[in-house]
């Protein structure tokens, strides 16, 4: 037997949570594009959602968000830290996103944890669907996950006829589902869709064969630096600080940032440790391929969603690389060219 | 279910902190003395670092030139030379600023314990050795002999010369000065740094050397050192590399997989040996 909620239930136990004072984050379309925000009511979630053009670390590590203010009073100086008291349930979770959000997870929680994100983190409920569709981007399946893997998330959701099979994947999702009231019905699960499987075994050693090849330089030829790739990414962590003052008041905005933004390394005086494109393009995917594994004793750094092969306006592509790393790192042949 | 707690302490907010003094040590470098509000600070290693705050301009991360066991207020030896560095020289004492810290590994002073000490600085990488040389004059007979090769520009651009004396006149102790320019007001040596090291010959045996300076010093520094037989694992020294948060996380400082702010910023040259070109 399964637990079923038909979509108008689904709907409903949402709209229950968040009238309890549960912020909903789930897909919605703003202007066509469906996108990851806070809805205020359950109806306007984009359901049939694929993979979101921008993933939805968005909601536990923002585009910017204020840390703390400042202001200036009679010679001293006040500090409020911004925080988060509430409770979140990220909603919609395609099994790659959920693998994103523990891949956020590993570097942020790692003591000493990023204050903001560890909060938001502690306060927020996954709720993932999997998927019955692939896109012709995506490669779960070769970075530990699969298109109906309930690993990392706190409940899961399958789309049948009429509604969705509901399943509890953690204590903190069945307490979430206690509201739920779902039936118990004799279900089948769809089978699920398998997308492209890529050569992701031995890539950091693969990694290091190559790591003073030509090929980084060669593949960042073309790289604009538009940084779209980092932004669009479920795992791509890096980020700024930067102060924005008004009037006695000022804000520290931690904000997104990209490891291939020109100036990304560059130190007061002027001195860059990775000034070459190639440096930059190398670091974007030793980070992922080799430096996090490696650093975090954890897999790759890379949830398999596609979205930066979506977006890359000159068509860089990381299942190319993959494929590459592995092609030239097996038989041997790096240009030598440096 | 939830976490009950309130968000414990966020490492990247920092807490205020009044300047308590500032002492010209060249045209464009100012030591800060900082305090905290009840006059302590927090402990901190030789080698460590902390982020300074000018609020509404901007943090940037700077070594603690003073010593911990001193007891005196964190002192910091800041060139101006950037936005965040720029905003600091133009406060005053009593300003207040933000401190985090502190940050990194600190230098690995248990292994240089009945050593002697080759100190190499260039320009204002003297600031994170100091440290290191006064707690050889505190602690002196935790050392054999500490020679310090110091140079800068310009005699001008010379940093904390007016405790060079001081140091010097520890037994022990030998203080070589140059200047990559001569001008008037200096009738001392007139050389780089490398070169002042082929002419020193320190001895290897038993010997550590310590090296901060901008990286094309550092370089040239290494390879005159392995000229002279010194190997990786007796070479230290500390890096700079752009940093945003301190605790490994905004993925800016990193040389290869390690990092500056965490892993560092003082490694041995066996760590680092394959991320050369990288420093």
């Amino acid at each position: 037997m399964s637990r079923f909620l038909s979509r108008e239930a689904l709907l409903a136990w949402l709209d229950g949570l968040r009238e309890g004072g549960t912020v909903v984050v789930a897909p919605t379309l703003v202007e066509g594009v469906s996108l990851y925000r806070q809805v205020p009511v359950a109806s306007e979630i984009d359901l049939d959602a694929s993979v979101t053009v921008v993933s939805p670390k968005e909601w536990l590590f923002p585009a910017s968000h204020t840390i703390f203010t400042v202001e200036r009073k009679d010679g001293r100086v006040d500090l409020r830290e911004n925080t988060f008291d509430g409770r979140a349930v990220l909603f919609g979770l395609h099994p790659c996103d959920a693998l994103g959000v523990h891949l956020m997870d590993v570097p942020f929680l790692a003591e000493p944890a990023d204050g903001s994100y560890r909060e938001r983190r502690e306060r927020t409920a996954l709720v993932g669907l999997s998927c019955i569709r692939c896109r012709p981007e995506c490669f779960c399946t070769s970075v530990d996950t699969s298109p109906d893997d309930p690993t990392h998330l706190d409940v899961m959701l399958t789309l049948v006829e009429g509604g969705y099979v509901v399943a509890a994947a953690s204590d903190k999702g069945e307490a979430l589902l206690a509201s739920a009231k779902p039936e118990e019905k004799a279900l089948s699960l769809p089978e699920p869709p398998a997308p492209e499987k890529l050569p992701t075994e031995d890539l950091p050693r693969l990694f290091r064969a190559l790591y003073d090849d030509g090929y980084w330089g060669r593949l960042a030829d073309r790289c604009i630096h538009c940084n779209i790739c980092s932004y669009v990414c479920p795992t791509c962590y890096c980020f700024d600080m930067r102060d924005y003052p008004r009037g006695n008041t000022a804000e520290r905005v931690q904000s997104w940032e990209s490891c291939q933004a020109p100036g990304f390394t560059r130190l007061a005086g002027g001195h860059d440790t990775r000034g070459s494109k190639a440096a930059k393009m190398r670091q974007r995917f030793a980070h992922k391929f080799l430096y996090f594994p490696e650093t975090f004793d954890s897999q790759l750094s890379c949830s398999g969603c596609g979205r930066c092969v979506r977006a890359c306006p000159v068509n860089i592509d990381i299942r190319e690389i993959i494929s590459d790393l592995k092609k030239i790192g097996v038989s041997s042949v790096g240009s030598g060219e440096k | 279910m939830w976490a009950a707690e309130k968000s414990r302490a966020n490492p990247l907010v920092p807490l205020p902190a009044t300047i308590s003094a500032v002492r010209e040590l060249t045209i464009d470098v100012n030591l800060f003395q900082v305090q905290f509000g009840d006059g302590g600070g927090f402990p901190y290693r030789p080698g460590q670092f902390a982020f300074l705050s000018a609020f509404g301009v901007g943090e940037a991360p700077f070594s603690i030139t003073s010593l911990n066991d001193e007891g005196g207020p964190m002192e910091f030896a800041i060139r101006r030379v950037g936005t965040v560095s720029t905003a600091l020289h133009d406060m005053e004492p009593g300003s207040v600023l933000g401190v985090r810290g502190p940050f990194g590994n600190g230098f690995p002073l248990d292994t240089f314990k009945g050593k002697n000490l080759v100190i190499i600085g260039g320009g204002i990488g003297l600031a994170p050795l100091r440290p290191i040389i006064k707690n050889a004059l505190v602690y002196r007979d935790d050392y054999g002999e500490v020679v310090v090769i110091y140079g800068a520009r310009t005699h001008q651009d010379l940093v904390f010369a007016s405790e060079f004396e001081d140091w010097a006149a520890v037994p022990g102790v030998r203080l070589e000065l140059t200047v990559d320019r001569e001008g008037p007001g200096w009738d001392g040596r007139v050389a780089l740094v490398p070169a002042v090291i082929k002419e020193l010959q320190p001895t290897v045996e038993n010997a550590v050397a310590i090296i901060c300076g901008p990286p094309i010093m550092i370089r040239f520094v290494l390879a005159e050192l392995k000229a002279q037989g010194f190997e990786n694992h007796q070479i230290v020294t500390t890096l700079e590399s752009k940093m945003k948060c301190g605790i490994g996380k905004c993925a800016r400082c990193n040389i290869g997989e390690k990092y500056v702010c965490q892993d560092g910023p003082v490694f041995t040259f066996d760590q680092i040996s394959g991320f050369l070109e990288q420093i």
